[in-house]
């Protein structure tokens, strides 16, 4: 049972800790991200052991509670027989079975604000019991919690929960209480084009804004080109000032790459680097870490520590020394704002936005590549051009216009009657992309050592 | 563009309890660059649904089901039953990352035959020249095999 509303909204005024919304605020105005780690157990006491110790040891400014699967769809019962049973075996802390007064056990532990992070299409009973423990951060949204997940959630199901999850944040902000709520720009997490991902999060931001949100966060997926990553970062505020109310706060975030990670702990320490720079750079008010474990599956506190400070270290002004090139990152943003003005504008200008969306999805007008979901059409083909940046092959029936589309064909520069033989290889090897550059500069540093006159000459530059 | 009772069908899909659709997505692709009406069921598909779609598809060629978490064996546990009531008559393949699990690959590729799967394939660009053997030898049948 959950204690009574005015109970809960007293409980959350009274709470002497920072609020997200607060953090995020300070991040922005000081132009340096907040570090955040994923993290989540099944056990309650481990649960608090991970917490205390990244806490102590990595010092993130947000911490966060990963939810398990069961929990996610609504397998509430096979939480609990698992947490009895094999707590272990539970890919995340089951935060409804184990309840309020547990979450508020957790809430109280740490200085750090706890954000809630799952994967649900219908998140109603996991936002009240999240709401209850004191956790003002939650993050998903209607499309974005749904089409990666599941397989047969109907979208017009999960748009209504998850609307009622946002007039409830309505509501809360009436009286003073700002949640944040973080959109899962990340999808797929695969090969995602920066505007697929910019347009499902403003439609998600722009339903929840008029549902009542004040507070969005909007994620953006490190896709490894960083001129488009800065682009799409930098996009963020433009798009959510040209088709959001004023009076939303909107923070960049970026995910540090979601895709297959290097194997050797030094290349992904490396990436993670690279990650938390790239989201500096782009002006992110928080960016998400990657572990050095992240090939092998769920990380150890040891491994999530070491991530939280490489990305941190990222953000100090260590590396305040280096410069893109503006020009090509303005014209990045060009074609990003204007791939996405395309794809929301038709969506924004129907008088019902969740069934615009819904219908749009149906029609392929909004797509996501390869989608676990029936409801999306996934058949947009994204392809790295040859400086890495994701690019449309093909657009499906996204309704670009001409130059759009011949920017894309331009960027690829393909032949494609020669690529259809080699696609599947091709997107494999885009898909493989970080851990390529592994491959690369473990056959570069063998080459070194059996002749080292000549590759002293070559140098790695000729790599790709 | 060939009318649709000449182009060459397959019905494809990932395992029941297989949420991998990557794979599925570029499979799909590459079939259909190869000129294939492809009905894709998805991931998490149970056998019973590639059953219904082959009688929604008679005519297609084969069923081709991708798995990669290791539990093909407990995923297909349905095929001699669904074989037995005349359903799944076209040709099975499976494909993908068999040998996770407790099982050794050759094990598990023996289980699998053995529950009436009746091709195996470790590599996606084998699929379509595996197809193509098929099919031609459903257009010609070879006497006496």
């Amino acid at each position: 049972m959950l204690p009574p509303w005015t109970e809960i909204m007293q409980y959350i005024r009274k709470s002497p800790k920072r609020q997200t919304v607060e953090v995020l605020r300070a991040a922005a105005a000081r132009g340096r991200p907040v570090v955040q780690p994923r993290c989540g157990v099944g056990g309650h006491g481990e649960m608090r052991t991970l917490l205390t110790t990244l806490e102590q040891r990595g010092r993130p400014d947000i911490l966060t509670i990963t939810i398990d699967s069961f929990t996610r769809l609504k397998q509430f019962r096979s939480a609990a027989q698992t947490l009895q049973r094999d707590p272990a075996g539970l890919n995340g802390y089951p935060l409804v079975t184990h309840g309020w007064r547990r979450g508020r056990e957790l809430n109280e532990l740490v200085d750090a604000p706890i954000e809630v992070r799952h994967g649900s299409p219908d998140p109603r009973e996991l936002f009240a019991v999240a709401l209850a423990s004191g956790f003002t951060s939650f993050e998903g949204g209607g499309i974005d919690y749904n089409l990666p997940y599941s397989k047969d959630v109907p979208l017009a199901r999960s748009l209504a929960a998850w609307a009622q999850v946002d007039r409830l944040c309505g509501v809360l902000a009436e009286t003073g209480v700002i949640v944040d709520r973080e959109l899962f720009g990340t999808l797929t997490a695969v090969l995602v084009p920066p505007s697929v991902s910019l347009a499902v999060c403003l439609l998600e931001a722009r339903a929840a804004s008029l549902a009542g949100v004040r507070c969005l966060s909007v994620a953006y997926p490190q896709g490894g080109e960083v001129h488009q990553d800065i682009a799409a970062l930098r996009s963020i505020p433009v798009l959510a000032r040209r088709y959001l109310p004023e009076h939303v706060e909107v923070f960049p975030v970026l995910h540090e790459f979601m895709g297959v990670f290097p194997r050797d702990p030094d290349v992904a320490d490396a990436l993670i680097l690279y990650g938390g720079l790239t989201a500096r750079l782009g002006g992110a008010a928080k960016v998400i870490n990657k572990t050095n474990q992240e090939a092998r599956g769920i990380p150890d506190a040891e491994a999530n520590v070491a991530g939280i400070r490489t990305t941190a270290l990222a953000c100090t002004d260590l590396l305040d020394f280096v410069r893109v090139d503006e020009a090509t990152v303005e014209e990045e943003t060009y074609w990003l704002q204007r791939e996405v003005a395309e794809l929301v504008e038709p969506v924004l200008a129907a008088p019902d936005l969740s069934a615009a969306i819904v219908e749009a999805f149906t029609d392929g007008r909004l797509d996501i590549p390869f989608s676990a979901s029936v409801h999306a059409r996934s058949e947009v083909i994204p392809k790295r051009d040859s400086t890495g940046a994701i690019r449309y092959l093909g657009a499906g029936r996204l309704p670009f216009s001409r130059p759009t589309l011949r920017r894309n064909e331009q960027c690829l520069r393909v032949d494609r009657a020669s690529l259809s033989g080699r696609l599947i290889d091709e997107i494999r090897s885009d898909i493989n992309f970080f851990v390529q550059a592994e491959t690369r500069s473990q056959a570069a540093r063998l080459a070194t050592r059996a002749a080292p006159t000549r590759s002293a000459v070559t140098g790695p530059g000729g790599a790709r | 563009m060939t009318s649709r009772n000449t182009q060459r069908t397959v019905i494809i899909g990932v395992a029941r309890s297989d949420a991998h659709a990557v794979a599925n997505h570029l499979i799909a692709m590459r079939l259909r660059e190869a000129g294939f009406l492809v009905v894709n069921l998805g991931v998490c598909t149970p056998l019973e649904e590639f059953a219904e779609a082959l009688s929604a598809h008679p005519d297609a060629e084969a069923v081709l089901i991708g798995s990669l978490n290791g539990h093909a064996y407990e995923d297909l546990a349905d095929l001699p039953a669904l074989r037995a009531a005349g359903r799944l008559h076209c040709p099975v393949i499976v494909g993908g990352n068999l040998s996770v699990g407790s099982h050794k690959d050759g094990d598990e590729r023996e289980r699998l035959l053995r529950l009436g799967v009746d091709h195996i394939l470790d590599d996606a660009d084998q699929i379509p020249l595996l197809l193509d053997l098929l099919h031609a030898a459903r257009v010609t049948p070879l006497t006496g095999v």
